[in-house]
């Protein structure tokens, strides 16, 4: 084989191979909302609900116990990496990438503020407030964040048609937003907190994105999103579960009750599905951009529709599934680009 | 110095000087650094290589095919200079050790 052709074979495959990692973010992302969904029923969070909302209010509790359960899954989705890392041999990296705190962790540490305070408790609070095909596809704006911030702060190249394919899947999510949005506005109960945990996790995962790119320039994605996740645990086991436990919130005693095997085996299956969504996301960045592999991984919020549907039997209304048909339309717009712009996505 | 920093941060390290290098040159030196003898660890570290052109901080100036099989036989071997976005990147990260 001459050497053009191979050459054109290789970005292929290695474009191809960006979008494949994007595609198994968006699977794995979907999934991820069974467990979310399930663990607002399950001992100690339901218990832990009612007990706070007698003394402090329904809006209260939900937003307490969305700490401990997003902590929780912190936690789980940290052992889930902590064991890929082992089985790539990559701890000395770890190690290595850790101590460079000035140019390279800090970043990781600072994605990791907009990505779990911000951004995955309020997909909790969107689930437990309205349910889990709202959260999902509430966050289904978080591109438009993350490609505005990738394109001012570090330049990265946003074509045409990936513009359309983004704009597209905006549309789509807007519409799914839109339609439970309105049928609540006229049964005149719209669930606020609800709406603004959608749009936490909207601007957090977008904000994520840009922010971990910078790290990601110079580090190996398993490394650094395990980082990452180091970064969200201390946020929520070192500062805030101990603050709301000095206001006198049960923390530590729901925490202890935890351990029980079915909320444990659901706790670990969101480890699992949420450790391997991030290793997939950040891994499509470095191939194919922030801008796309969001994109892609946009395709998240059909697949937790159908996994909804298939596995609650929740039958999503029609706003849902045209939106949804808009965000594959879009996120196809943008998977069909024509490879040879790609290679080179940023400016020199 | 060697073996201790992340392994990206050596590659970029390697290349600061403005000098042309083969994948396979940058690869077996960090697999000996490092100590990382298997094909995992090589493709692995010929994947950093590859994040960190794709990200714009190298470039890859010539492409030859390995007919000798020096790194994989029948498959490209790809020739990369660091750009100036690598330059800033490289040397925010890794000049206050040298």
């Amino acid at each position: 084989m001459d050497l053009k052709s191979l050459k054109k074979q290789e970005s292929k495959r290695k474009i191809s191979k960006g979008y494949m990692w994007a595609l198994f973010c968006a699977v794995f992302w979907g999934i991820w909302y069974l467990p979310g969904t399930v663990v607002w029923v399950l001992n100690p969070f339901d218990e832990m609900y009612g007990a706070i909302a007698e003394t402090g209010g329904d809006g209260t509790a939900l937003i307490v116990t969305a700490v401990l359960i997003t902590a929780f899954n912190a936690l789980t989705v940290m052992l889930a990496l902590m064991l890929w890392n082992g089985v790539l041999g990559k701890y000395g990296e770890l190690v290595r990438t850790m101590k460079e705190f000035h140019p390279c962790s800090k970043w990781f540490f600072l994605a990791s503020i907009f990505g779990g305070p911000m951004a995955i408790l309020g997909s909790f609070i969107a689930m437990g407030f309205i349910g889990g095909a709202f959260a999902a596809v509430a966050a289904l704006l978080y591109p438009v964040v993350g490609s505005i911030l990738a394109y001012y702060w570090y330049g990265e190249k946003i074509s045409k048609r990936a513009a359309i394919g983004i704009g597209v899947i905006i549309v789509g999510g807007v519409t799914i937003f839109g339609g439970g949005l309105l049928t609540e506005l006229s049964s005149g109960n719209v669930q606020w907190i609800g709406y603004l945990g959608g749009l936490m996790a909207a601007a957090g995962w977008g904000i994520e994105g840009a922010i971990a790119g910078k790290g990601l320039d110079i580090s190996e994605p398993d490394v650094g999103l395990t980082l990452r996740f180091v970064g969200e645990n201390i946020i929520w086991w070192i500062i805030i579960v101990p603050i709301l436990a000095v206001f006198g919130y049960p923390m530590y005693s729901f925490a202890l009750q935890a351990f029980e095997p079915m909320t444990l085996l659901v706790l670990i299956f969101a480890g699992i599905t949420f450790g391997f969504c991030y290793v997939c996301w950040y891994k499509s960045f470095p191939l194919i951009g922030v801008g796309r592999g969001q994109g892609i991984g946009n395709l998240y919020g059909l697949f937790a529709i159908i996994f909804i549907f298939l596995f609650f039997g929740d039958v999503p209304q029609w706003t849902i599934l045209v939106g949804g048909t808009l965000c594959v339309i879009g996120s196809f717009v943008m998977f069909t680009e024509d490879t040879s712009e790609l290679e080179t996505l940023r400016g020199e | 110095m060697s073996g201790n920093r992340p392994i990206k941060f050596r590659i970029l390290e390697i290349l600061l000087d403005g000098k042309e290098r083969w994948n396979y040159e940058v690869v077996s030196k960090i697999q000996e650094e490092y100590g990382m003898r298997s094909n995992f660890h090589r493709d692995s570290i010929n994947f950093d290589i590859l994040e960190l052109a794709s990200g714009g901080m190298l470039k890859d100036v010539e492409q030859k095919v390995d007919e000798d099989g020096i790194y994989k036989k029948g498959f490209l071997l790809h020739k990369y200079v660091i750009t100036d976005f690598g330059k800033a990147r490289g040397s925010d990260a890794c000049l206050r050790y040298v």
